[in-house]
């Protein structure tokens, strides 16, 4: 009798059929491998953040007076509310994280190469989804770093020749950021993306039933356009498993962790944000953006004026294209990043490049820390037997500010040198000519020091140095008599 | 063996749900203090004080380069309201800013009132100082009181009797303290900032205060007001023997 139920159930739906043909298709014993988890992880993070996501939805008011405080709402009063903030956050972060993994792993193992062409593009696709997910998704907080992020984004746009303005005003939905601006972005990041997103990654896993998953690749067997889809039938026939039990195993292995993860970041670091209503009179803050476009952060503070907008406006459309002509470019041959040099090297690289600049982003020493002056205490060993004079030094050293670019003792801003040792390298007079001169990125102090402010400045920083070193002296100055 | 590390996995995975609803003390949980607030919002004294003030005047209200705030005896000697008034305005042509928002700082007058009452309720010891016969604060309090205004020529053997032990028989420094006659020096500090560090010395820096210059003998009002007549004089621009009540611009 259920048999019977069951045989009429699959005869209507096939889903024995389906299951046969997905599920239970053959892949290469060889892509049994850990390194072939991170797409389903991916994926595993999508899920999360639509779950999560809907559930914030129920909440989330995306009007520019509202959003900020239902996020509030969220923190503080709905009963872990702030968790499931902190589950999409993190799962955001996860989701970019293994993409990125994924995708250096499709690249480096040649899984892009024919006949997978598409699944590659359809990829890229995919990526930049994501990331147009990750930045609408700053933007739905709306707070400080919404509206910094905004306004680099539309920076960077209105420098499009002639259409400029004209795609600023689209997407800040008038000419500024206002509550239009939410509204566009919240539908994007809710509506369109998702969307586009589940529909590309259908295509996506529907081709890489079609195709096959790419054999764990061998060096000294280039792929060839006329033998490749012959010899990947065979290579299935002869040593083949079923994608379910055999193959998903280390799949649902990672993904169990993954989500580990993401529940043990949420629990422990919680949500970020927000950071605080936008207000256009704070400018003592330095916002930041999210974790993954920190190098971009750090690319535009540290690019010259005069690369700026060739790069802002060239640098994205090349390297779009380049990822999509990949698989044109180099579309046969080798696939083992054993025998592919250049590649390797490349992926090195990039990684390394990003990784810095995101490093160098996280604590940004290009900008100036605006409370150091008054908040950064001097360190007592640079006050404790100072003459009157020295003191007086110190203080002017905080009071002009000096404080906000140069640290001592590990406190203060980075923009500028440290002058922990600075009286072993630079005499009376070079201290004297740096600060009424500046050079460099440092301002000229000329008019805003007093003679005696210079003169009390200099003698303080004589002094900066270990008890054991001696400074450095011109060599017309007497050696200083010890006090 | 794979079964039995999934299951271990999946057991975590389950003692995480289940125990995350029960956690209100989770780590990741937002704080109502880590929550953002607008900067004229803050009304913590130990936030307000580590932002603004910490920087010049020590960690902690001591130890730093300007004059230590926590000291019993400076504040048993100054009033709220003076310290609401420097706070708020600054010393003119020192190097303490302003911080009302009217003169052009960061504070609201609420944020002033924080750091005031702070600073009473933290550092001072009024009950130490019952039976201590403090010196008048500033000069006009002084004059108020009946001493009269100082003269830098008896400053001069003021200074010789008790402050040359330490600062050298010029005041251009000795072994223990250095040079209070330097020009620089003296045309970065006011008055009133010579006279309460005679008054309260510097706790920090092992500098006496007006009681224990010398072995059992204060200094009276009278002879701080002249020892500080006399370092006004000093400063460059500032014609010697000026009265001190007679301000004359600085520099
Ligand atoms: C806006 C940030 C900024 C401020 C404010 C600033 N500096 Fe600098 N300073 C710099 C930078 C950047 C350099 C390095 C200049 C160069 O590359 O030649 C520098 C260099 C110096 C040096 C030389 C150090 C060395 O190792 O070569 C001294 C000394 C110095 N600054 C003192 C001061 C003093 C004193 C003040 C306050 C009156 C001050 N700076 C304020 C940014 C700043
Ligand atoms: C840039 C350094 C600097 C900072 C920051 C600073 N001060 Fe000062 N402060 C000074 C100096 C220097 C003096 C002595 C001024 C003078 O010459 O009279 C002073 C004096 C004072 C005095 C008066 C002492 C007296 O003689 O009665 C008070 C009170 C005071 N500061 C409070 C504060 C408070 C409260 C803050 C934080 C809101 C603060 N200061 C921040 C440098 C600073
Ligand atoms: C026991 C030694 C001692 C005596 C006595 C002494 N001082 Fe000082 N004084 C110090 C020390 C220590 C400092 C801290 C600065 C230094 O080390 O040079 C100092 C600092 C000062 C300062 C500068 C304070 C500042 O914050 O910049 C002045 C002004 C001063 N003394 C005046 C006097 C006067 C006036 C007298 C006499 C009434 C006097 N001192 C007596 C030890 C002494």
């Amino acid at each position: 009798m259920l048999r019977k139920i069951a045989l009429w159930i699959d005869e209507r739906l096939h889903v024995s059929k389906i299951y046969a043909s997905t599920a239970g298709h053959s892949v290469p014993a060889s892509a049994e491998s850990w390194f072939y988890v991170f797409g389903s992880g991916t994926l595993l993070c999508f899920i999360i953040q639509i779950v999560t996501g809907i559930c914030l939805a129920f909440v989330y008011v995306p009007s520019a007076n509202e959003a900020y405080t239902s996020l509030e709402y969220l923190n503080y009063q709905q009963p872990l509310g702030w968790f499931i903030r902190a589950m999409h956050d993190w799962g955001s972060n996860f989701m970019v994280g293994i993409m990125i993994l994924h995708m250096t792993q499709v690249f480096l193992f040649g899984a892009y190469k024919y006949p997978r062409e598409l699944t590659w593009i359809s990829g890229v696709v995919l990526l930049i989804c994501t990331l147009g997910m990750a930045f609408t998704g700053q933007i739905m907080r709306f707070d400080q770093d919404a509206y910094w992020g905004l306004g680099i984004g539309a920076a960077m746009m209105g420098r499009v020749p002639l259409i400029g303005p004209n795609i600023v005003h689209l997407m800040l939905g008038g000419p500024i950021i206002a509550g239009e601006t939410l509204s566009r972005f919240f539908t994007l990041h809710v509506f369109i993306i998702p969307g586009l997103i589940i529909a590309v990654v259908s295509m996506h896993l529907r081709l890489v039933l079609m195709k096959g998953i790419n054999e764990y690749p061998e060096p000294g067997k280039p792929v060839n356009k006329l033998t490749y889809e012959k010899g990947y039938e065979e290579l299935l026939k002869k040593e083949g498993v079923p994608f379910v039990p055999n193959a998903i195993r280390k799949d649902l292995i990672f993904s169990g962790l993954v989500m580990l993860g993401i529940l043990f970041c949420a629990t422990f670091f919680g949500p970020s944000g927000p950071e605080g209503t936008p207000d256009p009179t704070q400018i003592r803050t330095v916002p930041r953006p999210d974790f993954f476009f920190l190098w971009i952060f750090s690319v535009l503070a540290l690019l010259p004026e005069y690369l700026e907008t060739f790069l802002i406006l060239t640098a994205p459309i090349v390297g779009i294209a380049l990822l999509f002509a990949l698989p044109f470019l180099s579309g046969t041959g080798e696939k083992s990043y054993h025998r592919r040099p250049v590649a390797f090297l490349s992926v090195v690289v990039i990684y390394l490049v990003v990784g810095i600049l995101t490093y160098l982003g996280t604590y940004s020493p290009w900008s100036p820390q605006m409370d150091a002056w008054s908040g950064d205490q001097m360190p007592v060993k640079y006050i404790q037997g100072r003459t009157p004079l020295e003191l007086e030094g110190a203080l002017v050293f905080q009071n002009k500010q000096c404080r906000n670019c140069h640290s001592l003792g590990g406190l203060g801003g980075q923009r500028g040198p440290a002058l922990d040792r600075v009286a072993t390298i630079m005499t009376s007079d070079q201290l004297v000519r740096q600060v009424l001169q500046g050079g460099g990125n440092m301002p000229a102090f000329g008019k805003n020091l007093s003679p005696p402010e210079v003169a009390a400045l200099a003698a303080f920083m004589r002094t900066l140095r270990a008890p054991t070193e001696s400074p450095v002296r011109n060599s017309t100055e007497p050696a200083q008599p010890g006090r | 063996m794979i079964v039995r590390r999934r299951r271990t996995v999946l057991l975590i995975t389950i003692v995480l749900v289940v125990l995350v609803p029960a956690c209100d003390w989770m780590p990741g949980r937002p704080t109502p203090a880590e929550r953002w607030k607008p900067k004229s919002e803050i009304k913590d004294f130990n936030q307000l004080y580590a932002q603004n003030c910490s920087g010049c005047h020590g960690a902690n209200g001591g130890q730093g380069a300007a004059q230590p705030l926590n000291d019993p005896v400076y504040l048993a000697l100054v009033s709220d309201e003076k310290l609401r008034q420097t706070t708020a305005h600054g010393v003119p042509s020192s190097l303490m800013p302003a911080y009302a928002e009217s003169a052009g700082g960061t504070l609201t007058s609420a944020q002033i009132d924080v750091l005031v009452a702070g600073m009473r309720s933290r550092w001072a010891r009024p009950n130490e100082f019952n039976n201590v016969g403090l010196p008048p604060y500033s000069i006009e309090d002084a004059i108020a009181k009946g001493s009269g205004p100082g003269n830098p020529d008896r400053g001069a053997t003021v200074y010789k009797t008790y402050c040359a032990q330490c600062h050298g028989e010029e005041g251009r420094g000795g072994e223990k303290a250095g040079s209070i006659v330097d020009p620089n020096f003296l045309a970065l500090v006011s008055d009133q900032s010579l006279r309460t560090t005679v008054i309260t010395g510097r706790p920090d820096m092992k500098k006496p205060d007006w009681r224990s210059n010398l072995d059992g003998q204060a200094m009276t009002p009278q002879q701080i007001s002249d020892v500080v007549a006399w370092l006004a004089s000093l400063r460059p621009g500032t014609e010697a023997k000026t009265p001190p009540e007679v301000k004359t611009a600085r520099r």
